[in-house]
């Protein structure tokens, strides 16, 4: 999309090759049975991360609301074509390494995939004090720093808030959010 | 066949009247109201209705942005339970349902809401969910008339307490009115049918409250007066003619038609108790003379004085009355002796022993001859019995003038003399 990015795009879309072909290596069955649910999956998590997103607020606006997805993750397929804001702002996508040394400066927000507890602590020591919106794609992992945790289920991708890290990132989350949120974790 | 309507009372009148009234204004006043009140209500509750949507709306916003199907459903029972919502709708962008609460259904009532809502509001409602500018779903709102039927009842009630109120308030005053014109219109009737049938005049109809029928009863009792005086009056009047047709206007002494009643009458008692009955037949010896050389007025004072001395021999029930001329008649009735009878003519003839002043300054001595026939024995009906006494009267002239005469026993034929 972006001129600048377009490398990363070319290395996502490699990276996306190798998943598609490693799902149709793992899980034919899934595929030829039902291709919807994965979709209607991924479908759901952008929904409900561009939902996050929408009410999120930066203590600096910036104009474009840069995204980055780190580590290996499920259901990024859709959320990484990237997207525009309903307000008009340019969501732009981008996978980087757990180790990459600007995470805090390149990203406004970062969806995290699966990764080993050293990596994650290292990510989310090097987030502390910066205004950086965490979604954790695994839910058994959100009691350790990351804001948001999905939880993505047949019917609907729900997700949590750790609220002593949103209080911490100094990211405001609209209360409806907190709300929705609250009711729904002791339901998950 | 038509039979006749009957009369209207002028209570029925008045009553229907103030009813008809009281319901008339009941009804507009209770039915414009009430169509002012539902058109007012009618704005609230919708205004009431998009408020409600609105406030659905903020609520499951954010449901609606993450799709949460669960949550919007509860935020959306939430409000909508509370609220008079019939059923709320909320659908994501693409049209498909995500959430839907619908009032339980709660018997007959519910359903006549349900009616008067959609007969009275603009429904359903319908809202975007707006998110950051942008629609991301939509909310129908259906609201239920709840407050819209209270409204109509209590207004229904109000009606029918107001009327039931205005109809007795209404016969109330149209009975008190009613009793201001009646009353002196029954005592006007009264007054009037006395007045017709009874010839009563002496009532007089009570004064009225309200002034034309006050107005009335003075005018009625003053034509009452009228009458009483003009029947007064006229009972004088015909007094009057009488004592004319049956005395003399000389003496005051009753007439000779007056006198032949009274015998007839004296006969018929004294004939069932077998009593007795006198009669005197009295003429003046002098009369004439006197007549002639004093005058006619000296003539009539002759004839009052005597009249005056001979009532003043006689009881009170016995009669003397002035025949014609100088001729007077006595009827003394009952008698109890002859003998009295002719003490008392007696009597009569010593009355006449002092002198009569008359007009002129001189005075004159007259004497009367008197006859006396005595029932049943000198006669049986009143021609005979007068006959009888006229007859001795006219023997005790020829034998002295001045004297008295009993008839005889037998009255002859050649006694018979009428007298006109």
């Amino acid at each position: 999309m972006n001129v600048a990015v377009s490398p990363t795009e070319r290395s996502l879309s490699w990276r996306r090759m190798l998943l598609v072909a490693l799902l149709c290596v793992l899980a034919p069955r899934a595929f030829a049975q039902a291709p919807g649910p994965a979709d209607q999956r991924a479908q759901a998590v952008t929904q409900v991360v561009l939902g996050i997103l929408s009410y999120a607020r930066w203590p600096v606006e910036p104009a474009q609301l840069r995204l980055c997805i780190v580590g290996p993750t499920q259901y990024t397929d859709d959320l990484v074509k990237g997207t525009t804001q309903a307000t008009g702002r340019p969501v732009v996508v981008q996978r980087l390494l757990a180790d990459h040394p600007d995470i805090v400066s390149a990203c406004d927000a970062v969806y995290i995939g699966k990764l080993s507890a050293d990596e994650r602590s290292r990510l989310f020591t090097s987030l502390i004090g910066h205004p950086v919106l965490s979604i954790s794609e695994g839910g058994d992992q959100c009691t350790v720093g990351s804001l948001f945790c999905l939880r993505v289920g047949d019917e609907q991708v729900s997700f949590e808030v750790n609220l002593d890290s949103v209080a911490r990132s100094g990211v405001r989350i609209h209360p409806s959010v907190l709300q929705l949120s609250r009711r729904r974790a002791p339901a998950s | 066949m038509r039979t006749p309507k009957a009369r209207p009372t002028l209570r029925s009148v008045i009553g229907r009247g103030h009813l008809i009234l009281a319901l008339v204004a009941v009804t507009l006043a209770s039915v414009s109201l009430t169509l002012l009140g539902v058109l007012a209500l009618r704005v609230y509750a919708e205004h009431n209705l998009h408020l409600i949507a609105r406030s659905i709306n903020y609520t499951v916003e954010a449901a609606v942005v993450f799709n949460d199907s669960a949550a919007a459903t509860e935020a959306l029972s939430l409000i909508a339970s509370t609220e008079e919502v019939a059923q709320a709708e909320v659908f994501d962008a693409s049209g498909k349902l995500l959430a839907q609460w619908v009032r339980p259904e709660t018997g007959m009532l519910s359903q006549v809401e349900l009616a008067l809502a959609h007969a009275l509001l603009e429904q359903p409602i319908s809202q975007p969910i707006l998110h950051q500018g942008q629609t991301v779903g939509s909310i129908h709102v259906v609201g239920h008339g709840g407050s819209l039927l209270r409204f109509l009842l209590s207004g229904l009630a109000g009606i029918v307490i107001c009327t039931a109120l205005s109809a007795w308030v209404a016969l109330y005053l149209a009975r008190r009115l009613l009793q201001g014109i009646t009353k002196p219109l029954q005592s006007l009737a009264a007054v009037a049918h006395a007045a017709r049938s009874e010839r009563d005049f002496d009532r007089r109809v009570p004064p009225a409250q309200i002034a034309e029928l006050d107005s009335l009863g003075s005018d009625f009792n003053a034509l009452l007066g009228e009458m009483e005086a003009w029947q007064s009056h006229l009972q004088s009047e015909n007094e009057t003619l009488a004592h004319q047709a049956s005395h003399d206007s000389l003496t005051g002494l009753p007439n000779r038609a007056y006198f032949e009643g009274r015998l007839i009458r004296a006969l018929r008692s004294a004939a069932k108790v077998n009593e007795r009955v006198a009669v005197l037949f009295l003429d003046s010896d002098r009369f004439k003379d006197i007549n002639d050389n004093f005058g006619h007025a000296a003539g009539d004072a002759v004839l009052v004085a005597v009249a005056e001395r001979v009532r003043a021999q006689l009881r009170e029930d016995d009669l003397v009355a002035r025949l014609g001329g100088d001729e007077f008649a006595v009827l003394l009735a009952p008698l109890h002796k002859a003998e009295d009878a002719q003490r008392i003519a007696d009597k009569i003839i010593a009355s006449m022993d002092t002198p009569i002043r008359v007009p002129g300054n001189t005075e004159v001595l007259t004497s009367l001859s008197i006859g006396i026939a005595i029932y049943p024995d000198h006669g049986a009906t009143p021609g005979t019995l007068l006959n009888a006494a006229d007859a001795a009267m006219y023997q005790a002239k020829r034998l002295s003038q001045g004297g008295q005469q009993t008839a005889d026993s037998e009255p002859t034929a050649a006694n018979v003399i009428h007298r006109s």
